[in-house]
């Protein structure tokens, strides 16, 4: 397959024609601008090919505007499947579960905080474990950790971590039933428990936003959004407890292709049937993953809570939060039935046109790379019709995190971001780079492609002043 | 191509190729259990800086499984489990693969701040392509997700 094959459907969708010879069972859709297409690697398409061919996909293959070739499914890449005639496949998920983002906004302007940044990043660099192997400051046993994996955000409420406001705010209200501590093995749970409530490192960062600009004033107002008005965003997952669940059911289920007869064009797309025993294992450990990345998630924000009310005596609310790395029951309408199914986002996020919370689509947040702007769209009709009610997850990288260091150098990168008046902080200044804008396509690109297709609608911008990278 | 890591005799034992997004070796050996010590050094440098680690106290590792690329993924998961979980960094591998098992000596020391250097995070270690070939010596890709 070359990018020249590719069939153009109209300016932003192109599609890997239906090729029943090469096994492929359902056609590939990946969404693109003609600037994003000089992006698209051999990689990606092949791997979009690939996921076409898994038993009882439905309708499409997807790649979100972001995408880039990860390992199995593409980064960006969405698939649903029958919950009778499909599958469940690990690799569809990723190893960082339930990886995601939220937002949370103060009653602070720009100008209140803007002066005191180098300070507040300081005192949110110590308030938030982040970094390499970084472990939370709270010590919970393993029976408190099964808590988590069941409760989710739930148990950080319980245990005064939040209000019931802030769950209201997220997806799935940051717990999935599903949840099951015994489906989890014991080395999970050990790599789990000492990195609950910490940031780790990598793309994971807590930055410092204003809302920069207003496309919807109405959806932002509902929101409860304004210009400039100071945000925190947190972009963190489920540590080295979803990594161990992923990597202890990838392991399983390399056998299940024998089993069940399921030809896999790579080991990473290992799966099982959705209706199987195996399946219903890995989705509740999955789930558990999920629970633990949003009670860290709403951990870190009740510190980020602590620094803003005793630096500004101001409070920060949840405005939303979303997951981009996760497998969901939910009900498509698919030729013309609601059909429910198993609907895997790595690296998308979910675009839901009714969010009960705000009573419009739900908000959906989408981080820039270090140091540029991020957005806040709002889901749509046409995400449901369009993608099972998906859309775009970040930038999508460009360089790779070898080129990024080879081609660009620490000092240089956060000098950059200085003269845009972005502060960092950072443990590991050597890994600046790997992150540094350059290695990401234009944020600003992928965004004017979902919202030109309306995956999602754009409501506003925000901008950066300072960064905790992980 | 990355840079070469050259062993005794100038052979080349791993190197580094591109990946978008996340970090891909290829690690290579005259024979299987080479093959497995080069692949697990390979993981060891993505993770902390060999220089300063020395190889002070021994883990010992036993394994079993149904193929050479099952056994390679539980290999290279328990090494990483050693880094993460233990705290323990390994300098030399002492590797012996029999049928589809294999006994290891990990030697290393215990991850201290002010002496290593830690350099990224791994995730885990991937199945994507990963396949062991024989082509007169025996090599493998092998996809990190960092």
């Amino acid at each position: 397959m070359k990018i020249m094959d590719l069939k153009k459907v109209n300016d932003f969708i192109w599609e890997i024609e239906k090729d029943p010879l090469v096994g492929m069972r359902v056609p590939g859709r990946i969404f693109l601008s003609k600037t994003l297409l000089n992006f698209l690697e051999l990689g990606a398409i092949q791997q979009v090919t690939n996921v076409a061919k898994l038993p009882g996909i439905q309708k499409y293959s997807f790649a979100m505007p972001d995408v880039h070739t990860g390992y199995g499914f593409p980064i960006g890449g969405v698939a649903a499947f029958d919950i009778m005639e499909g599958i469940i496949s690990p690799g569809g998920v990723g190893f960082d579960i339930n990886c995601g983002t939220r937002l949370l906004a103060t009653g602070l302007k720009l100008e209140e905080v803007y002066p005191r940044i180098t300070e507040l990043i300081n005192k949110l660099y110590t308030s938030i474990p982040s970094g390499l192997g970084s472990k939370g400051s709270l010590k919970v046993s393993e029976k408190e950790l099964d808590q988590v994996f069941i409760n989710g955000a739930k148990w950080a409420l319980r245990n005064g971590y939040g209000n019931e406001s802030d769950l209201k705010h997220c997806e799935s209200n940051g717990h999935l039933e599903s949840g099951d501590p015994s489906k989890i093995s014991t080395l999970a749970k050990k790599r789990g428990m000492p990195q609950l409530g910490s940031l780790g490192s990598g793309n994971h960062f807590v930055e410092v936003q204003y809302v920069a600009e207003i496309y919807n004033k109405d959806v932002a107002h509902t929101f409860g959004l304004w210009e400039n008005q100071v945000c925190i965003m947190i972009h963190s997952g489920s540590r080295g407890a979803g990594h161990q669940i992923c990597t202890d059911y990838l392991r399983a289920f390399q056998s299940a292709a024998s089993k069940y007869n399921i030809q896999i064009p790579d080991k990473q797309l290992a799966c099982v049937p959705a209706d199987s025993t195996e399946a219903n294992d890995y989705f509740s450990a999955m789930s558990s993953a999920a629970n633990y990345a949003w009670t860290n998630r709403q951990m870190m924000s009740f510190w980020v809570r602590e620094v803003f009310e005793r630096e500004f005596n101001a409070k920060a609310n949840v405005v939303y939060d979303v997951a981009h790395n996760i497998a969901k029951l939910e009900k498509h309408k698919i030729d013309g039935e609601t059909k429910e199914v198993y609907v895997h986002r790595k690296g998308a996020t979910r675009s839901f046109d009714k969010d009960p919370s705000y009573g419009i689509g739900q908000p959906v947040l989408i981080p820039g790379s270090m140091g540029t702007s991020s957005y806040v769209l709002c889901g749509t009709k046409d995400a449901m019709e369009m993608a099972f009610g998906s859309t775009c997850h970040g930038a999508g990288r460009v360089l790779s995190r070898k080129a990024a260091k080879h081609k660009l150098g620490s000092k240089e990168v956060m000098e950059e971001l200085r003269q845009k008046n972005v502060f960092i902080k950072t443990g590991n200044i050597s890994d600046i780079p790997e992150e540094a804008p350059e290695a990401y396509k234009p944020i600003d690109e992928v965004i004017s492609v979902v919202n030109k297709l309306n995956l999602s609608e754009v409501v506003l911008k925000l901008k950066p002043i300072g960064v905790i990278k992980g | 191509m990355g840079a070469d890591t050259l062993g005794k005799k100038n052979v080349r034992r791993y190197e580094f190729l591109e990946h978008t997004a996340d970090v891909l070796f290829r690690a290579y050996g005259n024979n299987l259990s080479e093959l497995f010590e080069n692949s697990a050094e390979a993981l060891e440098s993505v993770m902390i800086d060999l220089t300063n680690v020395a190889p002070k106290d021994i883990k010992h590792v036993d394994l079993s499984s149904d193929t050479y690329e099952n056994l390679l993924f539980d290999w290279l998961a328990a090494v990483l489990i050693l880094f993460e979980v233990e705290s323990f960094a390994i300098r030399r591998f002492n590797v012996n693969v029999k049928a589809t098992s294999l006994t290891a000596d990990c030697s290393g020391e215990k991850i201290n701040s002010k002496k290593h250097k830690l350099k990224i995070e791994v995730k885990a270690v991937t199945y994507h392509e990963l396949e062991i070939v024989k082509n007169g010596m025996y090599h493998v890709n092998v996809t990190l997700d960092v």
